[in-house]
């Protein structure tokens, strides 16, 4: 799974927005098109790219398309959000612990 | 020269701290070998080696080392450098400010500490700028009203949910 991809997908409002949507459950594209001021094949355009990275699956049926969320990449996005955050904060706990410590010996 | 600095809610991290410490130690503790070693890498890691020249350009490395023994080198370029204010430095660029190759175990980032004084202590800010190549051209189209991180947050609860 590729991250950067994920997160350049995510930066988006219309396709957060059809992530969105799709977190109630699956829908066909017409249906998410409808909600969306666009022509039709930008939003497939969209669509597209969240399946892309993962972030989508879709099946046709017939003649209707219908697209469903993969959860997993969102979980693995956050993940890594949140281990950047840790590190940093890991650090800078240290950090202010050692500024601490440095003044008590100063004193 | 100040670069302004525009802040991508989406990939970048803020931190804000404020401390009881002048602006004078803070800034020792970033920019000295002997005080780098003593907190900048998580535990259980460590720092065993630091080496810093202290201007624009100049090299900023650090080796950590794994609680298995195993050493990680990191190269990074000084960009930017107020004292007791503002540094700035990338490991996107290796010293001399030339591109380095990408390396997948560290990922790219632009680290702006920035320092006040506040009563007799210091309120620092780190920021930690991750990389999105193509996120720079469509910048403006996208309109970054609302925070890349509280949004994420809201699918995953969704997706959770599910």
């Amino acid at each position: 799974m590729h991250l950067d991809r994920v997160f350049r997908a995510l930066g988006d409002p219309t396709r957060r927005a059809v992530l969105s949507r799709l977190c109630t459950g699956p829908a066909p594209v017409s249906e998410l098109a409808r909600s969306f001021d666009m022509a039709l094949p930008s939003f497939v355009q969209h669509l597209d790219v969240l399946e892309q990275c993962g972030l989508v699956r879709s099946r046709k049926m017939g003649r209707v398309r219908t697209y469903r969320l993969v959860p997993q990449p969102l979980r693995a996005a956050e993940r890594w959000m949140a281990q950047q955050r840790a590190l940093w904060e890991r650090r800078l706990d240290q950090l202010d612990n050692y500024l601490l410590q440095l003044k008590e010996e100063m004193k | 020269m100040t670069a302004t600095v525009q802040h991508d809610p989406r990939l970048d991290l803020v931190l804000e701290r404020v401390v009881d410490i002048p602006p004078e130690l803070v800034w020792a503790a970033w920019t000295m070998p002997e005080h780098i070693k003593k907190w900048f890498t998580p535990a259980p890691w460590k720092t065993v080696d630091c080496e810093i020249d202290l201007r624009p350009g100049g090299i900023f490395r650090t080796v950590m080392r794994s609680p298995e023994g195993e050493d990680i080198n990191n190269v990074g370029c000084f960009l930017e450098i107020v004292p007791n204010r503002k540094l700035v430095w990338t490991v996107a660029l290796a010293p001399g400010y030339r591109p380095s190759n990408p390396t997948f175990d560290v990922p790219a980032f632009t680290a702006i500490i920035m320092m006040e004084p506040q009563g007799k202590g210091t309120k620092y800010t780190a920021l930690a700028m991750h990389k999105d190549e193509e996120s720079r051209n469509t910048h403006d189209r996208m309109g970054f009203s609302e925070g890349w991180g509280k949004a994420l947050d809201q699918l995953v609860a969704q997706a959770k949910a599910m």
